[in-house]
C-alpha cells in the first residue's frame, strides 16, 4: 500500500522511490556506491514493484535506460553513485541528448555540508553535465526531492524529449521528513514548445505542395516520437511523394511501402539521394539535416522548396535554410494539414525514381556468390531469418550502415541505434533495456568487433537477468569503418584499426551464454533458427570478409548524389567461384 | 554587428553557468553579460551582448535561451528603441599637462572623479555606449593604470506591451502523443 495518503514521515531515499512509482516506473537500471547506499537500503521495501537491474558499468546503465525509452515511449531512469559513477553515465547522458530520447538519471552525491571540499568520490555531475541534458539538478533538502522528480520527469518527457539528472546529497537521502506528495501539474519557468501550428503556414503549405512537381518527403525520427507514421504514410499517399528516410527514420515508415525509397544520405540510396537533390520540393518531418545527409550543404537540393516540420524552433535553419517551417508537434500538424490538400495530378516522378533505383540496385553484394561471407549477407540474412519481424539494436560502424540499408523495418520503433553521438558499445546495454519492456518479439543485437568490446561486460547482465536477446557479432577483424576512411583518403595506411578479439564462443561458455560461430553463409539459417530457439542471451559470431567496404558513400563534403559506388572488378573476383 | 537581449531566468545557482554554457556550446561570442535582481523577487533579468551578425543564427540563439528550463522569456531588443547603459571605472596617472583634456570630459558630464592624490586619478564613467567608448578614448591619451567596464545593460523605452517578457511558469508537461499512449 502506498505511504503516500496521508503525511507520513518518510525518509528522503524512500521519497525517490514513492515518486518513481507515482511516474509509473517499474524496472531501474543502476550500480550502488557509497552515496547512494541510503536510496538502494530503502529499496529492499520496494523490490516487489521496482525491478533493479544490476549493470556491470554506469555507462551501460543509462544506454539501458535509453533503449527502454526508445522502445516504450516511457521515460527509462538510471542510477548510479557519486563521481566515479556519475562521471560514467555522461557517455549515455549525452547519446540520449543527441537522439531526443527520454532518461532520468539519479546519483548520490557526497553530504551536503562536504560539497565543494573536494571529498571522497566528490564531483560536481550537475554542473558537469549542463551541456548533454535538457536539465540537471541538485536537491539540497528533502523536502524538495518529490517536487524535483515530479518535474525532472516532466521536463525528460515534454516537447522534444531528452535527458534530466537528478543529483541528490546522501545526507538529503537520510534526512527524514513528512511527507506530502506534490498533487497539481508541475510549473517550470521554460515555455513548452508549441504543439499547435500557425494556420498561414499550413496554407502556405498546402500551395508549396500542390504546386510541386518533384516533392520528397524527408522521414526523421521526430515521426516516431510524435507517433505520426500513419500520418505521414497518409501524406505522402494523398499527394504520391516518395518517401527517403534518415537513419533514425528508418521504420517510421513501413519499407514495403511503395513510396518508401529507402534511406538517404552518406550511405543511403543513390536514387533517394539524387531525388533530394533534382527535387522541388523537400517535406522535412522531424528531422535536422544532420551533416551526414546533406551532404555539402552549399550545394544540397539547390532547386528545391523546403518545407521543415518541427518541434524545435532552433532547428529551423540551422543548418539548411528553409522557405518555410511550421512548428509543431508533427502529429498534430500533419493531422491538420493532410485534409487541406487534394488528389494531385500523376507525374512520372515517381517512374524517374525507379529507373535510379533500379540501376542502383546492381551493386548489391547479396545475390553474389562470394569465397568469404560477406557483413551484408550476414545482416541480409538475418532479416530475411527473422522475417523483418525482430527488434534490431546497431552498434556504429560498417555493420550499422549495412543493417540500416539492408534489415528492412516494418514497423516504427523497431530499429535502435546510436544516430546523433555514434556511441560505439551502444547496442548490447540499449538490448539488453529494450528487452524489459518487448517480451513480445525477438530482440537482435547487430554489433561490430570493435563496439562490442566497448561494454562486453554488459554480457553478465544479459545472463544474470537471463535477458532474452540474440547478439550478432560481426567481426571483420578490423574498427572497419575507420579502416574504410584509411582505404579511401589516407592511402590505405591502417593505423591502428585492426583489432582483435577474444574467442567469443569461449567468452560466451565463460560468461554463461550459449555462443555460436558462423563462417559460410550456408550455416546462416540453423543458426539462427537455434539462436532464436534459446530462451536467454545467446551471441552468434559471425567470421565475414575483413576488407570490405561500405557502398555507396558521399564523401565528406562531395556533393549528395555524388556517390562512390562498389568498383566493378570487386564483382568479378567474387563471381568467381 | 552587435545582439542585446534581455533575459529573464529563474534565481536558482548555477543559472549564470547554464547561460553561458550554452552560449559556448552553440559558438556564439559574448560581449558582455551582465546580471542582476530586479523588482521581481525570484528573478534575475541579464543583458546579453553578443557579436552575431547573421540575422538567422540571432533567432537561434534566441530560442535556444528559450529552451533552458531556467529561462522565462527572451526579448532581443537589437532593433527595438531602448536605452543600453555601461558603468567604467579608469585609474589613470596624473599628468599636469592634460588637465584640460579632463575638463572638458567633465563638462559634458559622463565622468566623475571618485579619488584623487599626487599620483593617480580615480575615474567613474557613465553613459550609452558612444559616451563611454569615446571618453576611454580621451582617457587612453594619458597613462591608463587600470580599467574595468561594467558590461552593457538595457532597458526598453516607454511602456507598450510588445517587448514585455512573459513571467510566469508553466506546465511543460504535453507530451507528444507516443509517450502519453504509452501510460
Ligand atoms: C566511443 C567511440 N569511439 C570511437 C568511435 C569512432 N569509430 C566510429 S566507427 C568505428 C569502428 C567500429 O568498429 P566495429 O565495431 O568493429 O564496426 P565495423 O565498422 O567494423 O563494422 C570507430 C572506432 C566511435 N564512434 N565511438
Ligand atoms: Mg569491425
Amino acid at each position: 500500500m502506498s505511504k503516500l495518503k496521508n503525511k507520513v514521515l518518510l525518509s528522503g531515499a524512500e521519497i525517490i522511490w514513492e515518486c518513481l512509482l507515482k511516474e509509473g516506473v517499474d524496472t531501474v537500471f543502476g550500480y550502488p556506491g557509497g552515496a547512494i547506499l541510503p536510496a538502494y537500503d530503502a529499496l529492499n521495501n520496494y523490490s516487489d514493484k521496482i525491478h533493479h537491474v544490476l549493470v556491470r558499468h554506469e555507462q551501460g546503465a543509462t544506454h539501458m535506460a535509453d533503449g527502454y525509452a526508445r522502445v516504450s515511449g516511457k521515460v527509462g531512469v538510471a542510477i548510479a553513485t557519486s563521481g566515479p559513477g556519475a562521471a560514467n553515465m555522461v557517455t549515455g547522458i549525452a547519446t540520449a541528448m543527441m537522439d531526443s530520447s527520454p532518461i532520468v538519471c539519479i546519483t548520490g552525491q557526497v553530504p551536503s555540508a562536504a560539497i565543494g571540499s573536494d571529498a571522497f568520490q566528490e564531483m560536481d555531475i550537475s554542473g558537469a553535465v549542463i551541456p548533454v541534458t535538457k536539465h540537471s539538478y541538485l536537491v539540497m533538502d528533502a523536502k524538495d526531492i518529490a517536487k524535483t522528480i515530479k518535474e525532472a520527469f516532466a521536463v525528460a518527457r515534454s516537447g522534444r524529449p531528452g535527458p534530466v539528472l537528478v543529483d541528490i546529497p546522501k545526507d538529503i537521502q537520510s534526512q527524514i521528513i513528512h511527507f506530502n506528495y506534490p498533487e497539481g501539474p508541475v510549473r517550470v519557468p521554460g515555455m513548452p514548445l508549441r504543439k499547435y501550428p500557425e494556420v498561414s503556414d499550413l496554407k502556405n503549405a498546402v500551395k508549396l505542395i500542390m504546386e510541386s512537381k518533384k516533392p520528397v518527403i524527408l522521414a526523421g525520427h521526430g515521426i516516431l516520437i510524435s507517433g505520426a507514421s500513419k500520418e505521414v504514410a497518409e501524406l505522402a499517399e494523398l499527394v504520391n511523394i516518395p518517401i527517403g528516410w534518415t537513419l533514425l527514420g528508418s521504420g517510421a515508415i513501413p519499407s514495403s511501402h511503395p513510396l518508401n525509397m529507402g534511406m538517404m544520405g552518406m550511405h543511403g540510396e543513390f536514387s533517394v539521394n539524387n531525388a533530394i537533390q533534382e527535387a522541388d520540393l523537400l517535406i522535412a518531418c522531424g528531422m535536422r539535416f544532420d551533416d551526414r545527409v546533406t551532404g555539402n550543404a552549399t550545394t544540397y537540393s539547390p532547386n528545391s522548396k523546403k518545407i521543415h516540420i518541427e518541434i524545435d524552433p532552433s532547428e529551423i535553419n540551422k543548418n539548411i535554410k528553409v522557405d518555410l517551417s511550421i512548428i509543431g508537434d508533427l502529429k498534430t500538424v500533419l493531422q491538420q494539414l493532410n485534409p487541406m490538400l487534394t488528389k494531385k495530378v500523376e507525374t512520372n516522378w515517381i517512374d524517374t525514381l525507379t529507373t535510379w533505383q533500379e540501376q542502383s540496385s546492381k551493386r548489391d553484394i547479396i545475390n553474389l556468390k562470394t569465397k568469404t561471407l560477406y557483413a551484408a549477407q550476414a545482416i541480409h540474412d538475418i532479416w530475411a531469418e527473422t522475417n523483418g519481424d525482430a527488434i534490431v539494436v546497431s552498434d556504429v560502424g560498417q555493420h550499422q550502415m549495412l543493417e540500416a540499408q539492408y534489415y528492412k523495418h516494418d514497423e516504427p520503433n523497431t530499429l535502435l541505434t546510436s544516430g546523433g553521438l555514434g556511441t560505439m558499445g551502444f547496442s548490447l546495454p540499449a538490448a539488453i533495456g529494450a528487452s524489459f519492456f518487448r517480451r513480445d518479439k525477438s530482440i537482435w543485437v547487430i554489433v561490430g568487433d570493435g563496439s562490442i568490446q566497448m561494454t562486453i561486460t554488459e554480457l553478465a547482465t544479459a545472463v544474470q537477468e537471463n535477458t532474452n536477446i540474440n547478439i550478432a557479432i560481426i567481426n571483420n577483424g578490423y574498427l572497419g569503418m575507420v579502416r574504410q576512411w584509411q582505404q579511401l583518403f589516407y592511402d590505405e595506411r591502417y593505423k591502428e584499426t585492426p583489432i582483435s578479439s577474444p574467442d567469443y564462443v569461449k567468452l560466451s561458455e565463460a560468461y554463461g551464454l550459449k555462443g555460436l560461430r558462423v563462417k559460410k553463409r550456408s550455416e546462416i539459417a540453423d543458426a539462427i533458427k537455434l539462436a532464436e530457439s534459446i530462451n536467454g542471451p545467446v551471441l552468434v559470431e559471425f567470421i565475414v570478409e575483413q576488407h570490405d567496404m561500405v557502398y555507396p558513400m558521399v564523401a565528406t563534403g562531395a556533393d549528395l548524389n555524388d556517390m562512390i559506388s562498389r568498383p566493378v572488378h570487386d564483382q568479378f573476383q567474387e563471381s568467381e567461384m | 554587428m552587435k545582439q542585446t537581449l534581455i533575459v529573464f531566468v529563474q534565481d536558482e545557482p548555477g543559472v549564470l553557468n547554464r547561460v553561458a554554457s550554452m552560449i559556448r556550446r552553440r559558438n556564439f561570442n559574448i560581449v558582455s553579460i551582465v546580471a542582476g535582481r530586479t523588482e521581481q523577487k525570484q528573478i534575475t533579468r541579464m543583458t546579453l551582448v553578443l557579436n552575431e551578425p547573421d540575422k538567422t543564427k540571432q533567432k537561434q540563439v534566441v530560442n535556444n535561451l528559450k529552451a533552458l528550463i531556467d529561462v522565462y522569456d527572451v526579448v532581443d531588443v537589437t532593433e527595438v528603441k531602448c536605452h543600453v547603459r555601461e558603468y567604467a571605472l579608469v585609474k589613470i596617472s596624473v599628468n599636469k599637462t592634460y588637465i584640460e583634456d579632463l575638463d572638458l570630459l567633465f563638462s559634458k558630464g559622463h565622468c566623475r572623479v571618485l579619488d584623487q592624490d599626487e599620483n593617480a586619478m580615480l575615474i567613474e564613467l557613465s553613459g550609452n555606449e558612444t559616451n563611454v567608448e569615446s571618453a576611454i578614448d580621451i582617457l587612453n591619451k594619458h597613462d591608463v593604470l587600470e580599467l574595468m567596464r561594467s558590461g552593457k545593460m538595457a532597458m526598453v523605452s516607454g511602456n507598450s506591451d510588445q517587448n514585455k517578457p512573459k513571467l510566469v511558469k508553466s506546465d511543460p508537461n504535453w507530451a507528444t502523443q507516443r509517450l502519453l499512449e504509452s501510460y
